[in-house]
């Protein structure tokens, strides 16, 4: 190892020269975590919509046991999913093991009580009164719930980012469900761990750098948004 | 008299053992203005949600379009001819005219007539040159008369308003008055709520006081001088 200047300008170097193997790994990162949060999004939506209008039974044990799944270990999700989808599972005849289904499964696991926990806190926010403004003018019900979602929205942006960045940065469960196949289910993350395993640091530091960008960028973003968010209310 | 535009008898309304409204009777007439008065926390919000259709009654039977109906079957055939307005109006984010042409996009105008109807409803108003500025920026009074105006463009039946000149300065009290002179003579049937029944002595042909739960004829207010 040149030391960590070297090694830093090494990986300067693959992020600028567009070294392929490195950006097909951050392609792959970024299609199955967006992947991931764009299918869990409407259900969790709908869901801490729910949570937070609706009285039915079993709803506070529901929010939680959400709320207890914010801090799920990454690879126990990894574990179990791969106890479901081995051979000897009950999905095995799915053949999803070491796919990018089963990674965005996985990542969809990760991010969904995060979604509905961090949703519902923003909806419980929202003046009762918008919902019921909206359907006494005439909104159904779906609508009117549309209206006090993008009353909301800076908040619900909020949770989206936070669920993201668990997602692009969480190295366990995709690790154990996806397999670290190179140029088909190797990420950002499980590539670092690979890396620094053999020794390779420049392309480590290099996907480091990136995921650090992205945490940067994530912060400013959900920074803005919750700013917003404080200004309308 | 004539067939009421809609009545409500036998209304229960309890919180778990807890009454609050019990065997009320009311009904609407086309263009009738009604005064509800009470102490704070009688009832009267609860009603008129109820009416409105945002809440639910423990029992309620409903006559409207003359069939008497169960209230949990009749509240999908009057609901759309009813607006109800909070006391402290909910304005959505955006302008004062996404505000009024919120509902109508719930109809089934055109865009164009969606344009025509928002262009008239907000000359109605004289919000005309407000028409483009943040509803979040705007004063009291002008949010009252956003979602007064917000309402008559859906030309409803029924208005509901819930201490509509509460925490007003006497000039936004009158312009609102005023709006609510209008909306009667145009043959809306309007429900009030209001501590004070004074500013309404005009406007309103029945009064009522919601007292121990239930609902009790009062005098109309005179004219002049004195509050409930």
């Amino acid at each position: 190892m040149d030391g960590l200047l070297g090694t830093t300008q090494q990986a300067l170097q693959l992020l600028l020269t567009g070294n392929p193997e490195l950006w097909a790994i951050v392609g792959i990162s970024f299609s199955v975590s967006l992947k991931a949060i764009l299918f869990t999004t409407p259900v969790a939506l709908v869901l801490a919509f729910l949570l937070a209008n609706v009285d039915f039974p079993g709803n506070r044990l529901l929010l939680s046991v959400f709320n207890s799944l914010l801090s799920v270990p990454t690879v126990v999700v990894g574990l179990l999913l791969y106890m479901l989808f081995s051979r000897q599972g009950p999905l095995g005849d799915w053949k999803l093991l070491f796919t990018q289904t089963a990674m965005v499964i996985a990542q969809m696991v990760l991010c969904f009580p995060i979604l509905v926990a961090l949703s519902h806190s923003a909806m419980q926010a929202a003046d009762r009164r918008a919902w019921e403004t909206a359907r006494t003018l005439g909104a159904p019900p779906w609508q009117a719930m549309l209206t006090v979602l993008y009353e909301v929205r800076f908040g619900l942006i909020a949770a989206i980012l936070t669920g993201f960045g668990r997602i692009i940065s969480e190295v366990g469960a995709s690790m154990m469900v996806g397999g670290n196949i190179l140029g088909y289910t190797r990420n950002i993350t499980t590539a670092i761990a690979l890396e620094t395993s053999k020794g390779e640091f420049a392309q480590g530091v290099a996907l480091g750098l990136v995921l650090l960008l992205l945490a940067f960028l994530l912060n400013f973003l959900l920074g803005y948004f919750q700013g917003k968010g404080k200004m309308r209310s | 008299m004539s067939a009421p535009l809609i009545a409500f008898r036998k209304l229960d309304k309890r919180y778990g053992s807890q009454p609050v409204l019990q065997d009320v009777a009311l009904s609407l007439h086309l263009g009738q203005c009604i005064l509800l008065a009470g102490e704070n926390g009688s009832g009267k919000t609860t009603l008129l949600k109820i009416l409105a259709g945002l809440e639910a009654p423990s029992h309620a039977e409903v006559e409207y379009n003359g069939t008497t109906r169960p209230w949990k079957t009749a509240v999908r055939a009057y609901q759309p001819e009813v607006i109800y307005l909070h006391q402290t109006p909910y304005l959505f984010n955006g302008t004062v005219a996404s505000n009024v042409a919120y509902g109508l996009r719930f109809t089934d105008l055109s865009r164009a007539q969606q344009r025509d109807a928002l262009a008239r409803a907000l000359a109605w108003a004289n919000l005309t040159e407000q028409a483009n500025r943040p509803a979040h920026t705007l004063s009291g009074g002008v949010r009252q008369r956003v979602a007064f105006t917000r309402a008559w463009v859906l030309s409803p039946k029924i208005l509901l308003l819930d201490e509509p000149i509460a925490n007003m300065d006497e000039t936004s009290r009158q312009q609102t008055c005023e709006l609510l002179d209008r909306m009667k003579s145009e043959g809306m049937s309007i429900v009030i709520t209001s501590h004070d029944a004074q500013p309404f002595a005009t406007l309103a042909d029945v009064r009522f006081q919601l007292e121990n739960h239930q609902l009790h004829p009062c005098e109309p207010p005179s004219p002049a001088g004195e509050s409930v």
